[in-house]
């Protein structure tokens, strides 16, 4: 498939662009006024707790779900017209097929769904069968499919035809150990393939693992997006001076609580993140040298848990 | 057109379709039977041609009565679970995330299953009359006419059953379709008791719930092209066949028919539309 160009600037066209996203059922509001973009390319994971609201952005973007207010464009169309669906896959967090028919015969129905023509699809179906893993059972019923070979053949789907974006809800939900790597390996495969990917899931590791951008929701808002090095970066540095004496350790103070301390290692909470040349500085200036100066990476998981969990005790 | 393959498959693949020629088979099979004891008795007993004619137009009459019947049950259950179904169990998702409107999804399935009850009242009515023909030497009035209103009372309740099934359950939408289609029923029953006792209130009851629900006036409409012409020579409307019609049915009463399966569909997919999925 060729990738969609917008036609007056001759550029791809972004994937998706969501503003102010809002729905509510009844009197519960779900999304309150949701941002996200998904550049050409990307691999953005959506992140929260259930309920946060994930399941109803990935609908409202494939026009399942019928926002209040907002504008979302998917592939440069607006989210809801059929032609916007023409150069994105989608697996749904819950999904079956026709069990009478075997995996092949799910995949023909959608790349005649897709329009693809005739003469290219045995060759696309093959690609997206091989792709998941599912070469060797295109000729089984769906109806003996296991669990796992459902969602394999659900992510054959999503991938079928080369999209330029996948959708990707809970993709890993039914699977093992070994078939949740094999999901991240395809997911790196789609994005070397130039493909864009919005991954939604509640597996912070997974979302670590293969996403650089994410956007973790709770309760309908937006609490956190960008980068995933930026998201996670921590407040702590490491320290190695020469000699870690008291004139060192006031400096360090000046700068933040150490929060341990082992020979000429402290482990120092800034009270700025971006303190850290000016901390160097300092201690460069008062005479001691500077053996290491690490600022440590905060697993995604911390991040989640401060963002998300600080708001649980209030719901 | 994927959609109307994926949708035939399903029914084959469900058995409905084998199940249906099964049965129907047998029903012709017996019918056959039934017909050929039935009318040789009369034609030996009286050899009066009139008490023939009505005891062939009775035995055709209830024979496509019970295809009619087979042929209403299995549009009510085809329809009834058109939508919901699909949504609830995920099936719907996958393919709606393709570039296919739900307007075309719609019409592709509802059609389909309207299709599939037309033709079976087409090739079940033929058959019959076939066997009619064959035994009897019967012609009915108007065959084609016949199958047409038949045909439009499966469209009828196929529209009706779609529509529900958007905001109902399977089950919910199937209840209240077969509960509709009772009472029309009824209806139609209270309005030939009415002719014949000469009660106008039963009338008007019989000719408000077939607008409310036209599939027993349709019914009607369509067995009175499927009567013998001798027979409705001979009779009057005071000993028609109960359950049959014995009048033609009025223009202004196919139009409303027509009007009411259409505006159906067009509630189907303005609600299907609107609908969170």
């Amino acid at each position: 498939m060729t990738a969609a160009v917008d036609p007056a600037a001759g550029a791809p066209t972004v994937p998706i662009v969501a503003t102010g996203l809002r729905k509510a059922y009844r009197n519960r509001t779900v999304l309150d006024g949701v941002d996200i973009h998904v550049g050409p390319g990307q691999v953005v994971g959506l992140l929260g707790p259930n309920g946060a609201g994930k399941t109803t952005i990935v609908k409202s973007l494939l026009g399942m779900v019928h926002l209040d207010a907002g504008d979302a464009t998917v592939l440069g169309r607006p989210a809801g017209d059929p032609t916007a669906r023409r150069g994105l896959g989608y697996l749904p967090e819950q999904f079956q097929y026709p069990g009478w028919l075997d995996g092949r015969q799910v995949l023909e129905v959608h790349a005649r769904l897709l329009g693809l023509p005739q003469a290219e699809r045995p060759a696309a179906i093959a690609d997206a069968l091989h792709l998941v893993g599912l070469g060797g059972r295109g000729d089984d019923r769906v109806a003996g499919y296991s669990k796992g070979m459902q969602q394999r053949l659900g992510l054959a789907t999503a991938v079928l035809g080369q999209p330029e974006l996948v959708i990707l809800d809970e993709p890993t939900s039914a699977l093992d150990p070994i078939g949740r790597r094999e999901v991240r390996d395809l997911i790196r495969s789609l994005r070397d393939r130039g493909t864009a990917v919005l991954l939604n899931s509640h597996l912070l590791g997974e979302v670590e693992q293969v996403c650089d951008h994410i956007v973790i929701l709770d309760r309908g808002r937006v609490v956190r997006s960008g980068a995933l090095a930026d998201v996670a970066v921590g407040a702590e540095v490491r320290v190695t001076v020469e000699r870690l004496d008291d004139d060192a350790l006031s400096v360090l103070q000046g700068f933040g609580r150490i929060a341990a301390r082992d020979g000429d290692t402290a482990l120092l909470e800034l009270d700025d993140v971006a303190a850290v040349p000016a901390l160097a500085a300092a201690l460069v200036t008062r005479g001691h040298g500077i053996c290491e100066l690490v600022p440590l990476q905060r697993s995604l998981e911390d991040v989640f848990v401060d963002l998300v969990g600080s708001t649980e005790e209030g719901r | 057109m994927t959609v109307v393959l994926l949708t035939l498959r399903e029914a084959a693949n469900r058995k409905v379709l084998l199940v249906g020629a099964v049965i129907s088979t047998a029903f012709l099979l017996l019918f056959w039977l039934g017909f050929a004891v039935g009318f040789d008795q009369a034609a030996s007993e009286g050899g009066d041609p009139m008490e023939s004619a009505v005891a062939a137009t009775l035995m055709t009459v209830l024979g496509l009565y019970a295809v009619q019947f087979l042929a209403a049950f299995m549009a009510v259950l085809l329809a009834s679970g058109a939508v919901a179904p699909e949504i609830e169990s995920g099936r719907l998702h996958a393919v709606l995330a393709r570039p296919i409107s739900r307007t075309s999804w719609l019409a592709q399935r509802a059609g389909t299953f309207a299709a599939l009850a037309s033709a079976y009242i087409v090739v079940m009515s033929g058959a019959i009359l076939t066997i009619a023909s064959g035994v009897a030497g019967y012609a009915a009035i108007a065959p084609g006419r016949a199958m047409g209103l038949l045909a439009l009372e499966v469209v009828v309740l196929v529209a009706l059953g779609t529509a529900l099934s958007v905001r109902l359950s399977a089950i919910a939408a199937g209840v209240v379709v077969i509960a509709l289609y009772g009472a029309a029923w009824i209806a139609g029953i209270m309005e030939i008791v009415g002719t014949v006792l000469g009660n106008d209130t039963l009338q008007r009851i019989g000719v408000a719930v077939s607008l409310v629900i036209p599939s027993d006036g349709l019914w009607r409409g369509g067995s009175y092209y499927l009567l013998s012409p001798v027979y409705v020579a001979g009779t009057s409307a005071d000993n028609a066949i109960p359950f049959a019609g014995y009048g033609a049915p009025s223009v202004a009463f196919i139009a409303w028919a027509i009007a009411y399966a259409a505006g159906w569909c067009l509630l189907a997919d303005r609600w299907f539309r609107r609908r969170d999925l």
